[in-house]
């Protein structure tokens, strides 16, 4: 057991044995069959065709004509495109931000305090219930004049929030709202990566004396840090491309405070019909995406020499 | 439309949606054969089956299946059927989407048939026809159901205030003091003292009951939000409806009816925009007992009856400066699929759909006001039945105050620009002079 | 650390206790209060969807302020299971809609069985490929691959309905569990991180022992790997059951009608109309209620194993 193994070795595996200068090509390939198909067909071929389309001015029903890079130019020079970048970066930092946090302590806490699978089991219940639902429920609860947690506010003495009407608060609402739904499962990922370190990194801290607290600074957390990047290549994409949450709540409002990059290209494609600018508009978030990922990747590398 | 709680309807796991695929019936044969039908409201899902039973014995050999699907489900699943040829036959619309849909060319021109069969369309409502009539000089719809805008109001708290039911059938209105209507709500509300609007020492920044309730900012449409002040006041939205191209939101008045409308929140007689946008909807803080009147729809009648622990009453729109009341006169209509493969049957629904058999049944379910003039009258009797007296929403029809909802091309390049500037000006982050701008922008569009 | 499972609580004992033993402090104290703080917000919203559940829509407006259900009822629990009939439903609030829910409950079942059995042997097949053999091209294949975790579903919906549309399979199990069947980038990464780690000693041995890669796979890669696989399964096994828009796409038909389809029927139903609170709460307790009862079942080993393990 060792850290390195989730460091991902992306590069790895030439050390061993080489068979012949395909080697295990053939047997490689018949595997990969079926899931290459898969890949093939219901990934690669429609975004090929969105990258076409990105170039066109399609309307979705009728004759698109090749129109070149007007729709990236038109982009650039649309401001609530540029909001809806602004608005999704905010959602991403608030929500990866709490996220990582709370996830984190929540591992931490539930590696070094309890064995009780039952409360293990507990953390996952919100990933059980669907996006959507999570939001109408939300929406109720911290409703302005109904909501329970209002009545609270106001039972405490102190002034009620508009938690989805004020521009200042809508946005980090909706992203604590989908923390809540998604940090048990991401406090689940993260300890099983603290189940990895070895017992005897611990022991040997204890040994020299060292805090709780200064323990998971200069030991845990570098120890973490292979699986810490993985969790966060997945959950930053993931954070991206918000648009349940907004659909059902806020609709973009109020004013354009909640207007994200997501909801922006699905009120272009489907209810303007204007699909040929949504489909420019996705091969921008695509390669935004595609930069985040490899970024993260590279520090994930970087994670494989710590422990060893 | 509005927004606060357009409820989730097509919005789960993945993003970027679409749908559609309308049954097995998609690949249905000609010659009598299989008819799907979509509708929006679960609510009128009976009244609609058994309107189709009823086609059913009349002896027709189309078969009809009716699919209900939540409001923005039903838009999405729609599109998606129009691109992948699931579409159903024959589907209600709205008309805030068909522009659109006619210049895709995914709507059937009815004209040859409404004249094949001899329909005829002068027993509906005045102006319920027309509307689905596109720039082309092309009928694509017959129409359905109408309605219009009433308020709402709490019984008890207008009792306790003092008010009459005939004060309340009475109410003036004008953008300067807002008349006897903005007297009643300064009375209707109530701060967290017990101190009522128009009384000293009212704390306009502690409201316990709000004197008039607020949907939200209506974006471009204004349909029960500010709609009935605006049409009163001599407004109207564009230079010729339907087919306008140029907007009026600049207009004096249109803007100092907004101005007068907002102030209604710095008085502390409604609430804040931050504060109703945040609900999940108008109807649920009214039911609360949050506020004591409200604007609606008709087609929201049945809700508000029902609510349990408030007694609620209608009254019609104030009287305004033009020395009439107003109300947005809308309607929807069914309409068929381009991509039909059974034009005739669909029609042969459609056409009854439209007639005095299947509105009659409509009416008999006292949901909606059908298009039918006769019909109507049904349906006022069957409202009356159940305990309700809608003539605040028929006398528009019967004094001729109703106006044509907005109809226009682009409408959702419109709403993209309306929405975020009626929010910001209702959130008093910018000034009605916003709309001059914002006006500019929308007559842009039309060049 | 292949087996999480049986040294979980051993390994506890070790490395923990010498640590915390010292200070039974103020520190630990507050330490399981920012935990049961956590469980508090955790647990919270479903005490509320369970409270909504048995009010009266009518009577919920009325008494939000209260933490016991409106005007208690079991109606919104006989809506979802479709007991209610038309005018029970319309009296509390709810739609006239009728709903088979033991159909919808088995085609549901259905689909994510297969699709769970389907992605995560598919994809353990493709992991193998890329963490455990060599080939040429191997790393940039697997980074291909891998950019589809941001392909935007708005360029896949569409053209994979049409397809599935043109292959005549509307309204088919194989039309909704096809897209996901095959392999999700998430999948092949996940089981491809695990797989890097197993340990080649033994794979060498039982290479020098004559078998081959089917054998090594199935007898050897597969057992030592049970405990991502049963995440992966899963998690897997939630998504598909709350998948909503594809199964809404391609399967309206009453026959391969799933769940949350079905259950969309709570939701909205006019444009500014409210949604069937209760039915729609409901409906959510009474379909996550399998995914807890299979939690249930498989209880420990799932819980401890989530995460991407690691060999010894």
């Amino acid at each position: 057991m060792s850290a390195d193994t989730v460091s991902g070795k992306i590069a790895s595996g030439r050390a061993a044995g080489q068979r012949g200068r395909y080697g295990d090509l053939r047997i490689a390939l018949a595997f990969l069959i079926p899931s290459a198909t898969g890949f093939v067909v219901f990934y690669l071929w429609p975004t090929l065709r969105g990258f076409y389309l990105s170039l066109t001015d399609s309307t979705l029903l009728g004759e698109a004509s090749f129109i070149g890079f007007d729709n990236f130019e038109r982009l650039a020079n649309d401001p609530l495109f540029w909001n809806s970048l602004r608005v999704t970066m905010l959602y991403v930092v608030i929500n990866i931000g709490v996220q990582t946090v709370v996830a984190l302590g929540m591992a931490v806490l539930l590696h070094r305090l309890t064995t009780s699978v039952a409360i293990r089991g507990l953390v996952l219940l919100p990933y059980l219930v669907a996006n959507v639902i999570v939001a109408l429920v939300w929406f109720w609860v911290l409703d302005y004049q109904l909501g329970i947690v209002n009545q609270l506010i106001d039972w405490l003495g102190l002034g009620r929030i508009p938690f989805f009407g004020s521009e200042n608060w809508a946005i980090p609402t909706i992203a604590l709202i989908n923390v809540w739904r998604h940090m048990g499962y991401t406090a689940l990922l993260i300890f099983a990566g603290l189940q990895m370190i070895p017992k005897y990194v611990y022991e040997a801290s204890a040994i020299d004396g060292a805090s709780e607290w200064r323990t998971f600074w200069s030991v845990t957390l570098p120890l973490l840090r292979p699986i810490m990047a993985l969790v966060l290549v997945l959950t930053v994409i993931g954070s991206f491309q918000i648009f349940d949450t907004v659909a059902v709540t806020t609709s973009g409002g109020p004013v354009n405070a909640t207007r994200v990059i997501y909801f922006y290209i699905f009120e272009l494609a489907f209810e303007r019909f204007d699909f040929g600018y949504a489909a420019a508009m996705s091969v921008v978030l695509f390669l935004i995406l595609g930069g985040v990922a490899i970024a993260q990747l590279k520090m994930l590398r970087a994670g494989e020499s710590d422990l060893s | 439309m509005k927004t606060t709680v357009r409820i989730a309807a097509g919005l789960v796991a993945i993003p970027l949606v679409v749908a559609a695929c309308g049954g097995d019936d998609s690949t249905a044969e000609g010659s009598g054969g299989q008819i799907s039908y979509w509708l929006w409201d679960a609510n009128q899902l009976p009244a609609y089956q058994e309107c189709a039973e009823a086609f059913h014995e009349s002896g027709t050999d189309v078969q009809v299946t009716i699919e209900q699907y939540g409001w923005d489900d039903y838009w999405n699943q729609i599109t998606t059927g129009f691109v992948g040829g699931t579409a159903p036959d024959v589907f209600t619309n709205h008309l805030a989407r068909y522009p659109q849909f006619v210049a895709q060319d995914q709507l059937l021109a009815l004209d040859e048939y409404v004249e094949r069969d001899g329909v005829d369309t002068s027993i509906y409502h005045e102006g319920l026809t027309q509307l689905w009539v596109g720039q082309d000089e092309q009928r694509y719809g017959l129409p359905k159901d109408w309605d219009t805008v009433a308020i709402f109001y709490n019984s008890e708290m207008v009792d306790e205030a003092g008010l009459s039911p005939e004060d309340m059938a009475n109410l003036e209105w004008n953008p300067d003091d807002g008349g006897s209507y903005e007297a009643a709500i300064a009375r209707l509300t109530v701060d967290a003292n017990g101190v009522r609007g128009d009384e000293p020492g009212f704390d306009s920044n502690n409201v316990d009951v709000y004197g008039l309730g607020l949907a939200g900012a209506g974006e471009g449409f204004g349909q029960t939000e500010w709609s009935m002040y605006a049409f009163s006041n001599g407004w109207t939205h564009t230079d010729e409806n339907p087919w306008g191209s140029q907007f009026n939101y600049d207009d004096p008045a249109f803007t100092e009816m907004v101005d007068w409308w907002r102030g209604l929140i710095e008085k502390g007689y409604m609430p804040s925009f931050a504060i109703a946008d945040a609900g999940v909807s108008m109807m649920e803080s009214y039911g609360a007992g949050n506020y004591a009147m409200v604007t609606e729809g008709s087609w929201n009648t049945g809700a508000y009856i029902e609510l349990t622990g408030v007694e609620t009453a209608l009254a019609p729109t104030p009287v305004g400066p033009a020395g009439e009341r107003a109300s947005m006169f809308n309607g929807l209509a069914d309409s068929i699929w381009a991509g039909t493969d059974n034009p005739d049957g669909a029609w042969e629904w459609v056409r009854f759909l439209a007639s005095a058999e299947c509105q009659d049944i409509v009416a008999s379910h006292a949901v909606v006001f059908p298009a039918i003039e006769e019909s109507t009258e049904l349906a006022e009797a069957a409202f009356s039945e159940r305990g309700i007296d809608v003539s605040p929403f028929t006398v528009h029809v019967e004094e001729g105050t109703t106006y044509l909802a907005p109809i226009a091309d682009k409408w959702a390049e419109v709403t993209a620009i309306m929405g975020p500037t009626m929010d910001s000006i209702m959130s008093f982050s910018a000034d009605t002079t916003a709309l001059s701008d914002a006006n500019a922008q929308v007559n842009a569009l039309f060049q | 650390m292949t087996v999480l499972t049986g040294t979980d609580r051993a390994t506890r004992a070790n490395d923990a206790e010498p640590v915390t033993r010292r200070q039974i402090n103020w520190g630990r104290v507050a330490a399981w209060t920012a935990l049961v703080v956590l469980l508090i917000v955790t647990i919270f919203p479903f005490y509320w969807m369970l409270r909504t559940s048995l009010s009266n829509n009518r009577s919920l407006a009325a008494e939000a302020g209260s933490f016991l259900p409106a005007d208690f009822t079991l109606g919104a629990f006989r809506r979802v299971l479709g007991l209610a009939t038309t005018q029970e439903a319309l009296a509390e609030g709810g739609s006239g809609a009728s709903v088979n829910f033991w159909l919808y409950l088995r085609n549901s079942i259905i689909v994510a069985t297969v699709v769970t059995v389907g992605q995560v042997f598919f994809c353990a097949m493709a992991a193998y490929s890329f963490a455990r053999l060599r080939w040429p091209g191997r790393d940039r294949v697997f980074f291909v691959f891998l950019t589809a975790l941001m392909v935007p579903p708005i360029f896949t919906t569409l053209p994979n309905f049409i397809l599935i549309r043109d292959l005549g399979l509307l309204n088919t199990f194989a039309g909704i569990v096809l897209p996901t069947l095959l392999m999700t980038p998430f999948a092949i990464f996940f089981l491809r991180q695990f797989f890097l780690g197993l340990s080649r000693e033994i794979e060498e041995a039982a290479m020098i022992d004559g078998a081959g890669h089917v054998r090594i796979f199935f007898r050897l890669i597969i057992p030592m790997s049970s405990a991502p696989i049963t995440t992966l399964a899963i998690l897997t096994y939630i998504n598909a059951w709350n998948d909503y828009m594809w199964p809404l796409l391609v399967g309206q038909d009453e026959s391969v009608r799933v769940l949350t389809v079905a259950l969309g029927v709570f939701r909205s139903q006019t444009p500014q109309g409210s949604p069937d609170w209760a039915g729609l709460m409901a409906a959510t307790l009474i379909a996550a209620l399998p995914i807890v009862v299979l939690f249930a079942v498989l209880g420990r080993r799932v819980v401890n194993s989530i995460g991407f393990s690691a060999g010894k």
